[in-house]
This record gives structure tokens, sequence and C-alpha cells, in this order.
């Protein structure tokens, strides 16, 4: 759902109590809602929760990247914009910046790339090498089987 | 739960900083039906057959390694004890297969090509004395071949007799060898109680109960169990040392697991075990003497050593066991000196002797391992040496071996350095008194009643 304030959601409140009365239901609550909603102009998206990334169920076509280096600009916007040329999806993504020295992960989709893991893997690599960082990229089930029962 | 940065770096760190790889993928390959009396015909069957089922191996292992980020030091062959496949064959034809072995090995790539082997505890075979004797000459004339033989179990004793024969054998090799500083003898190990799954040169082979063909795995991971000991306070008991030796061992013994099965399931082959034993390499941090050190002793050879390498093989022995389903070869802690930075050291400085480390064979997983001795030593002080160590593997129901090289021209103080993963070997000073009387006896000295079970 967009994110709203405090002024919109108090317009809503007030346009269902106007509405409803006596008379409650939670198919009422939910065209009310939904008419408030329209009247106020608020989006309001009642569809089924994005679902969350699970871990491993297709860990052949994830893998993991990661590189370490020296912090400069455009370090995160040269490995993701190999990645996005490479046609790869960005599913997660931390970092850690330890005095000027840089690290991030990225866990990678490559199931919807046109390339090959080898091709994918030495393109970011050389991405890495322009950047001065060493990268290091691995399928995720690696790491499954270690670090998971 | 998704994997966290921490453990992407721990693995990271395992790999780059602590030298943590998988020592070996070895595939196993059954030669029983490569057999013929015509020499020349066995010759083609047992070329083609290698050649045939390991020709994805190497190529396989390094896109295994690519995939998943982790390096695999060697990729190797084991094949069915050469004196059974070659049996009725005269030692000059066994020469012959070794050599054609080699050359499918250089062919294929493989680092090592184990199984020039006889499992002779009982006693002997036509076949099994002629490959004893081509020995020397088949582990002189070729790059990649590797021999065993098992002399004893704890169910037939020790067929002494082998042991002499062997003594004579590894000085005969040594001296075929001389010019390479006596490498041949790297090559060849004296065994009791043999595993038939082992992935580790020089001693793997293909058992004849194993499959047409299995893919058996060895790691390596003695600098990431170091960093789990020295990072423990000086205080921490046994118990919880023994808990962070466990996790890491845990965590290695998964990982040897999903490579070796990757590296099965990509050739179709069936994937046979993971040993788990911790395979040191000679880089600085990668040595299991270090680990015994960082318990807290001034150096290997220090009373409390034993002690220490116990603790160690059972806590791997814990985590390795939870790790996986298939635990087999040998696994426990290697002890080799050469391929051991920390050993090398001590053994220069006189800190460990051959006398400790058979002490040590006791509660680890081989034996006197890639030490090298004087040149001058006779034959019957390394018979005494493997009769030795017979005893303690036959009596504890466990492996033990030797793998000893009586250096040319050497004396102890001196070092031979042989490169690569079999590192530098400081020559260990031994025992010469005479022994010749007890070892000529001969015949078969009798089991323990403990192999008597059932």
């Amino acid at each position: 759902m967009a994110d709203l304030n405090e002024q919109e959601i108090r317009k809503l409140v007030e346009e269902a109590v106007q509405q409803l009365g006596s008379n409650v239901s939670g198919e009422a609550v939910n065209q009310v809602v939904r008419e408030a909603a329209a009247k106020i102009n608020v989006p309001v998206n009642t569809s089924a929760p994005q679902p969350q990334i699970q871990p491993s169920a297709v860990g052949q076509n994830r893998i993991i990247v990661t590189a370490f280096g020296k912090n400069r600009r455009g370090i995160l916007a040269g490995l993701t914009g190999v990645l996005s040329e490479t046609g790869c999806d960005i599913l997660d993504l931390s970092q850690k910046l330890l005095q000027e020295f840089f690290t991030t992960m990225l866990l990678v989709d490559i199931s919807e790339s046109s390339l090959p893991f080898e091709e994918i893997k030495a393109k970011v690599t050389a991405k890495g090498e322009e950047l001065d960082l060493k990268v290091i990229i691995q399928h995720e089930a690696i790491f499954n089987a270690m670090h998971r029962v | 739960m998704p994997i966290a940065l921490e453990e992407i770096l721990e693995t990271i760190r395992m790999t780059e900083v602590e030298h943590f790889d998988i020592r070996t993928v070895t595939m196993g390959i059954n030669l029983l039906d490569c057999r013929s009396d015509d020499l020349k015909r066995m010759k083609t069957n047992i070329y083609d057959k290698i050649m045939r089922t390991a020709a994805e191996h190497v190529a396989t292992a390094q896109k295994v390694e690519s995939d998943y980020g982790i390096s695999i030091a060697n990729k190797r062959i084991s094949i069915t004890p050469m004196a059974i496949v070659a049996d009725g064959h005269y030692p000059e034809d066994f020469i012959e297969l070794a050599k054609v072995l080699d050359r499918a090995g250089d062919e294929l790539g493989i680092d090592y090509l184990g199984g020039f082997s006889a499992l002779v505890q009982k006693g002997f075979t036509m076949g099994d004395r002629s490959l004893i004797k081509a020995i020397p000459e088949a582990l002189a004339s070729t790059k990649h071949i590797c021999s065993s033989v098992n002399v004893a179990s704890t169910k037939a004793g020790i067929n002494m007799d082998a042991v002499k024969m062997m003594g004579e054998t590894v000085k005969l090799t040594a001296e075929k060898t001389a010019d390479r500083d006596a490498i041949g003898c790297a090559k060849l190990v004296v065994f009791a109680n043999v595993p038939e799954d082992n992935p580790f040169i020089a001693g793997a082979f293909h058992g004849v109960s194993e499959p047409d063909v299995v893919i058996n795995v060895g790691i390596s991971g003695p600098g990431v169990i170091l960093r789990a000991v020295k990072e423990a306070p000086n205080d921490l008991d046994f118990s919880q040392l023994g808990e962070r030796i466990k996790n890491m061992a845990f965590k290695i013994t998964r990982a040897g697991e999903f490579i070796g099965k990757k590296v099965a399931a990509m050739q179709s082959i069936p994937y046979g075990i993971v040993d788990i034993s911790l395979a040191p390499t000679p880089l600085p941090g990668d040595s299991v003497a270090d680990i015994l050190k960082a318990m807290g002793l001034e150096d290997v050879g220090a009373t409390g050593t034993t002690a220490a390498l116990a603790l160690l093989n059972d806590s791997v022995k814990r985590g390795g066991l939870m790790a996986s389903s298939h635990v087999g070869g040998m696994s426990g802690a290697f002890i080799p000196v050469s391929e051991d930075e920390g050993m090398i050291n001590a053994a220069q400085k006189g800190h460990i002797s051959l006398e400790k480390l058979e002490a040590m064979t006791s509660v680890c997983s081989v034996g006197i391992d890639m030490a090298a001795i004087p040149g001058r030593t006779p034959a019957s002080v390394i018979s005494g040496l493997i009769a030795d160590e017979c005893a303690i593997g036959m009596t504890n129901n466990k492996t033990t071996a030797v793998r000893i090289i009586p250096v040319p021209g050497k004396e102890a103080g001196d070092i031979v350095d042989y490169g690569g993963l079999l590192g530098a070997a400081p020559i260990m000073p031994i025992s010469q008194l005479n022994n010749s009387i007890f070892v000529d006896r001969g015949g078969r000295l009798p089991p323990p009643t403990k192999g008597i079970n059932n």
C-alpha cells in the first residue's frame, strides 16, 4: 500500500465511520475504504503481499558476488551496471565500510540472463579490476552447504 | 534463513587466507574387467578404460572449482590393486603396465594415479610378489604412479616376510631415484589396516568391494582449524576448545562433500565418501603442527603433544561425522613431516623425533609419513620401523603406515626439497641398532585377540 500521511488516514477513517454506522462487515469495510480512498485520491493495493526472497530454492541460478577494495566513487554503480547489462537481477545487497576499506555482497539471480555463468563471472571480474576491486563470484549453493544444517 | 555477509566473508577468508581447499577429488576405477593373459591386450584394455572413464574428470573438477570458488588442489585416479589385476604376469610386465598407467594419467592431466598396490597381510600370490619386485623400477620410470602395500591387519596379524621385503624395496626405490633425492619413496607407502576407499596419495587404491567407478574426496583445512584454536583464550578448557574445532570441521567437511557430490553428479558417477583427514600443506599457516602449538605447546615434540593430537583428531571426527553421512578413507589428522611447515621447523630444531612421531601415530590417522632418514640406514632398520607401526595399527585396530625416505648421501641435519605439496624434508636421525635377527625371523606375527570379535 502506498505510504499515507496522518491527514489522509484521518480522512479515510472519518469517511468510513460516516458511511458504515451499525452496518459493519468485512466486505462492507473493504468496499467503504476503497470508495473513501478513491474520493481522496489515494491508491489502495489490496492484492496479495509481495513474495519474500526464499533462500536456495533455485540455488543453481543464484550467485553471490563479493567485492573488496579501497572505497571510491562509482564502485556499486559499476558492479550493478554490469550486472544489469548482462540481464541479471539483484535480489539482495549488503555492504560494509571499515575505515577506507569497502566490502559488498550482492545476491544475484542469473536465470533471466542470456549469458552463461562463466561469461557473467568474467565480465563482473573485469569490471572489478577496472575499479581496483577484488571480486569473488560463487554459486550460492556452496554457502548453504557450509553454513546451514 | 538467507546467508549473512559475515558467513560469506568467513568462507572467503577460509579459501583466500587460510588455504582451505579440497585436497583431492579422486576417481576410483575398477580394472578387473581389463584382465588378459596377453600383456599387449591388457595394456590396451587398461589404457582405453581409464581414458574413457576419466575423460571429463579434470575438466569437471575445474568447472566445479570455478562455479563455487573453492580450489581443488589435485585431481587423482585410483585403480584396483594392480597385483590383483595383473596376477599371473612377470615383474617386467608390471613395469610396462605402470608406464601405461602413467601415460594415461599424463594425457588426462591428473596429478597422481594410485593403486600400484598389493594386499599381502596374510600371504603372497605370485602377482603380489611380481608387483613388489617391480615397485622400485616402476616408481623410478613414472611420474604419476603411486604404490602401496598392505602388510598387516588386526584380523590377519603382520606378514613379517612382507615387512622384510618392503624394507628392502624402500631402499631399492631410494637408490633407483637417488639422482632426485629418492623421490620414488615419496610415492611408496606400507600399510596396516589399509582402507579401500582412501582418496589420498600415496595409499589410494580402488578396493575390490567398490562399484565400477566412484568419486571420493579428501579435504585440506588445517589453516581454518588453526584460526579457531588461535582465537581461543588461554584459559578455555578442553571441552570448549574441542567444540571450536568441531564447528570448523563441520563446515569444511560440508564443503568437501558438496564439491565431491557435484563432481560425481556432473559425470554421472556415484559419489563415495569424504575423507575428513586434515591434510596439511607446506604453506605457512596450513599446518597441523601449528594447531598443536596453538593449543599451548612451545613446539611439537613437547610432552603433551600426543594428547593434543588426540583432541584434534577426535574433534575433527565429531564435526565431520555430523556433516556427512559417508565418511571414509583414513579420516584422522595427518602428520607428515615434509608437507607441514610446523613439522619441518620442529624437525630441524630437533624438537620432534621419529620416536615421538611414532607415539603420535597411535592417535592419528596415518603413521610415519614423509620423514627422511640418512641414506646409509640399512633395510632391516626400515623393516623394524614398519613392524613397529604395524604393531600399533594392528593392536589398536586402526590404520597406520610408513612412508619413509632414506635419502642417499644425506645425513641427519641435511634437508631435501621436493617442491610442491611434497615440501621439504629435514633428515631425521633414526636408531641404527642392529635388529637383523628379529627382522629375519619371518613368518606371520599373530594377530591380537581383539581381532576375534564375533
